[in-house]
């Protein structure tokens, strides 16, 4: 992975003894509130429900193991002794005091992470693949452009205060599992008919109160021109983007009102006024950090294969191929029967870390389905990773099937809320689980945000789930039909709002009925398709 | 906002609203010496992007940031090309330490008058000074074949040649013909050349199929400003070659970052001793013919049969432009260049780019 250099080190310190300036100005009663908020947000600082939270960056989804006890020192000295995974890659932490987070970022600044840019209207943690480098699918490793994409952002003096937050993801495989469709950038590795590597350029996607799917303005950027082109569409939206209603401020809110053909020539001729060598990436940087992420080594094959069905079931659904011989990508679920989804200890994150020192050449990746990756297991360890993780409760076999629920803080933590998430997602994974539901059902999807800033996802789920505020009432809005990864599709609201826990038995049967009505190997997408929704409407709804 | 709301403050000066249209912008501005642009809150960074494309247009007078502007902001506004901030609270909640900024920079400084190199270009300097370094090593003294095919590998798709269809350019040409056949070849049409060179260069790309000349010719506007009667090369020649050699040449590097030169050690002065393969501090120079003597290339040449310049039979050893051109005694001297004036080289071989070249060395990497 890579590695900061003494450029990257000084940027990082200059601005980390800036915020620690700032926040002790704060504490001093030099600065108010007010005027401490638009600094705060730049490093991360929220102010929620309870106290103080603090976003950690994790670039691209990816982690050392170093820098992964490092997250679990953070959870235990300065907040509760766990931290919060979230949907956009990134860590959360909810009870930090202010006066210790400038100590708590001095200790992330000495393992090269930071909490800059993840919050306020700029251009956010850019998000990839979380099997990036492994996956057997893979035209081109998307994280030396996700490294490339994450500096040119970082502190970027025009793109700082931009009409609203600004998303960019990345994938390099034709399975997109990084949602492109719906960020304000996808970028879509792809090789021209001359075999060079570029890019498909999609904008003006996006999730919210207006979920819309991403527009392809350009089939084929060369490699190189990608900070140019990325730096044409920023202006073009920093100078046209609306400013008027906090709500209609995303780019796609303006690609869908210029028309995606005016808003692309209007970004082609910013392009071509503005390209040029100073904007132009030079090989030998492109090669500088492309050198970081080479393949890894092959592993040893697999002999140590315990007994019982345990752990071919955890094999089956947890583990997936790699592109390179003996080694497995290991996902770890955050996700047992009834608990906070995302959510993870210091012990298991120090666990964690130590199985990827001793299995899985010491790295670690953070998926948006609010899960944890060992990318580069070694198969012939896959016997005692299973042993080990089964024992600390983290080898639940159900990565992308019913129970690995996405859930946002929801009115548990977050000041936007409706209506709460978190215990929505317990009672379904409870429920699931008693039902014996959670292991008899396929690829599914089931998202859960706590009001309309879909911070949980719910418009791209399969099964999706809406709170909002009906005269005091928590009302749960219920979609089928969403699709994150690859063709990205907006769920479709099935029949009138539900209570808690109507909500809660209404995702239960729509488990049900995809059950006992999946042919062999059918997702539940396959499923709905198939049978259309009324199944599922007389299951929640009754005749 | 529209136009006709524009404030004109006094004569020379254009207020403009941070949220003014681009295009408008630009035409209110023309004849301006100072302009001012007001923020309508902090929060509102259109006025970041306006300064930028003020700049691009071509304005060069004040730029000035007003409004409620936060000071951790004056950094970003300076470099997206304003000169000049007006606080409205210099009392306020200063916390930015605005020293200057941050000690490297990621982007390149959108507007700034005086660009900055980034963080990836210094990074790709010392990587490409390092590379050139051992590669000489590697090539000394090897043969024209042996220097091209190598610097291909390396610099294939991002490499271009030089020519000026002098007197030893074809075998240049012809080699680069053999080996890297798609590479541009970069001719500097400066409008006094020899009537002899012009004709000598289509015999040759013919002879030779080229196939991706490109010919870099000055800017009409600056020969009327700045050189109209023609007569430029006898007042100051150096400024001649600025003119028609180094700034035309310089709009068309952009894409490249090799050049392949005919130098030669024995053309003496500063190419004495220059290695196959060196940086100048931007770009790597490939000089595949560094090591070969005066009967090297007569031989090359006979061995090749290529076409001669029409002129080296009446004594031209060394060809430019007319003017600055005269005959020389001495094969493959460069005495004849700029005979009578105090230089030997045009501009476009710069020692300039050779300091940097030092500096950009100075960066540790890990």
């Amino acid at each position: 992975m890579y590695q900061y250099d003494e450029i990257d080190r000084a940027v990082l310190d200059a601005r980390t003894a800036e915020f620690r300036e700032q926040v002790h100005a704060r504490l001093s009663g030099a600065l108010s509130e007010d005027e401490f908020k638009p600094l705060r947000l730049m490093n991360g600082v929220y102010l929620q429900l309870h106290a103080y939270m603090l976003r950690v960056a994790i670039p691209y989804g990816v982690l050392s193991s170093e820098q992964l006890r490092s997250l679990a020192y953070v959870a235990r000295t300065y907040d509760r002794g766990y931290g919060h995974f979230t949907t956009r890659q990134n860590i959360q932490y909810n009870w930090p005091a202010l006066v210790d987070i400038p100590d708590a970022l001095d200790h992330l600044a000495g393992v090269q992470m930071h909490a800059i840019q993840t919050s306020g209207n700029t251009i956010r943690n850019t998000t990839t693949d979380p099997f990036a480098g492994a996956a057997a699918d893979e035209i081109a490793d998307p994280r030396p452009w996700c490294e490339l994409i994450r500096q040119w952002s970082t502190t970027h003096p025009e793109f700082t205060w931009l009409p609203r937050k600004f998303k960019i993801a990345v994938t390099g495989s034709p399975e997109d599992r990084a949602a492109i469709g719906v960020h304000d950038i996808g970028l879509r590795l792809v090789q021209n008919d001359q075999g060079e590597t570029g890019f498909e350029v999609h904008v003006g996607g996006g999730q919210g109160r207006t979920p819309i799917v991403a527009k392809i303005i350009r089939d084929f950027l060369p490699q190189r021109e990608l900070l140019a082109y990325l730096t044409s569409i920023l202006r073009v939206y920093n100078l046209a983007g609306r400013r008027d209603n906090l709500y209609k401020a995303r780019i796609k809110i303006l690609v869908d009102a210029m028309g995606p053909e005016a808003f692309r020539d209007a970004v082609e001729a910013e392009y071509e006024a503005s390209r040029g060598r100073a904007l132009t990436l030079p090989v030998e940087e492109i090669e500088r950090v492309s050198s970081f992420f080479a393949p890894p080594a092959e592993g040893q094959p697999l002999t140590d294969i315990p007994t019982g069905t345990a752990f071919a079931r955890w094999r089956a659904v947890n583990v997936k191929p790699h592109k390179v011989k003996n080694r497995a990508v290991v996902v770890i679920p955050l996700k047992a029967p009834g608990a906070t989804p995302g959510d993870a200890s210091a012990d298991q994150m120090d666990l964690i870390a130590d199985l990827a020192d001793r299995f899985a050449l010491s790295e670690i990746r953070v998926s948006k389905e609010q899960n944890l990756v060992l990318p580069h297991a070694d198969k012939s360890a896959l016997g005692a990773l299973f042993r080990a993780l089964d024992e600390a409760g983290l080898a639940t076999p159900n990565h992308g099937r019913a129970s690995d629920i996405v859930a946002c803080p929801g009115l548990d933590y977050c000041n936007l809320a409706n209506a709460r998430s978190i215990p929505i997602a317990q009672a379904i994974s409870t429920g699931l689980h008693a039902a014996g539901l959670d292991e008899a059902t396929g690829d599914l999807t089931i998202k859960i945000s706590g009001c309309i800033n879909a911070c949980g996802h719910h418009h791209v789920a399969n099964i999706g789930l809406l709170g909002v505020d009906k005269a005091g009432e928590e009302v749960y809005q219920l979609t089928l039909g969403g699709v994150g990864d690859g063709q990205a599709a907006i769920g479709k609201i099935l029949g009138p709002g539900l209570s808690a826990d109507d909500a809660v038995t209404a995702v239960i049967a729509c488990v049900r009925v995809y059950a006992e009505h999946a042919q062999a190997e059918e997702s539940f997408i396959q499923t709905l398709n198939r049978l259309g929704t009324d199944p599922f409407k007389e299951a929640v709804y009754g005749a | 906002m529209a136009l006709d709301a524009l404030r004109r403050i006094e004569p020379a000066t254009v207020e403009l609203p941070g949220d003014a249209v681009p295009s408008e912008a630009e035409r209110a501005v023309e004849g301006a010496d100072r302009v001012v642009i007001r923020f309508p809150t902090f929060k509102d960074g259109r006025g970041f992007s306006l300064a930028a494309l003020l700049r691009r247009s071509g304005y060069e007078g004040e730029l000035r940031a007003v409004g409620p502007l936060l000071p951790d902001q004056v950094d970003d506004l300076l470099r997206m090309g304003f000169d000049a901030v007006d606080i409205e609270r210099p009392d306020g909640p200063a916390r930015n330490r605005n020293t200057g900024g941050a000690p490297y920079i990621y982007q390149p400084d959108p507007g700034a008058v005086t660009a900055r190199p980034t963080a990836l270009h210094l990074r790709a300097l010392a990587a490409r000074k390092a590379t050139a370094e051992a590669l000489a090593r590697e090539l000394d003294g090897a043969t024209p074949e042996a220097i091209l095919i190598r610097a291909a590998q390396v610099y294939g798709g991002r490499m271009a040649m030089l020519s000026s269809f002098g007197a030893e350019a074809a075998l240049g040409l012809a080699l680069v013909a053999e080996i890297a056949s798609d590479t541009p070849i970069l001719f500097l049409d400066t409008g006094m050349h020899f009537p002899q060179t012009l004709s000598y260069r289509d015999r040759l790309v013919k002879h030779l199929g080229l196939s991706n000349l490109h010919v870099l010719k000055p800017d009409e506007d600056e020969v009327r400003a700045e050189d109209p009667d023609g007569k430029l090369h006898d007042r100051d020649g150096l400024a001649c070659c600025d003119l028609r050699k180094v700034r035309p040449l310089g709009r068309a590097l952009d894409p490249f970052d090799a050049l392949i030169t005919g130098r030669k050690r024995y053309h003496g002065g500063e190419r004495g001793d220059i290695p196959a393969v060196e940086f100048d501090g931007e770009r790597v120079k490939i000089n595949p013919f560094a090591f070969l003597s005066p009967q090297d290339v007569a031989n090359r040449y006979k061995a090749l049969d290529l076409p001669q310049h029409p002129l080296a039979e009446d004594g031209y050893a060394s060809i430019g432009c007319w003017p600055c051109t005269a005959p020389s005694d001495e094969p493959g001297s460069r005495e004849g260049r700029w005979a009578g004036q105090d230089r030997e080289e045009c501009g476009i071989f710069d020692p300039v780019r050779a300091e940097r070249a030092k500096r950009a060395g100075a960066i540790r990497l890990i």
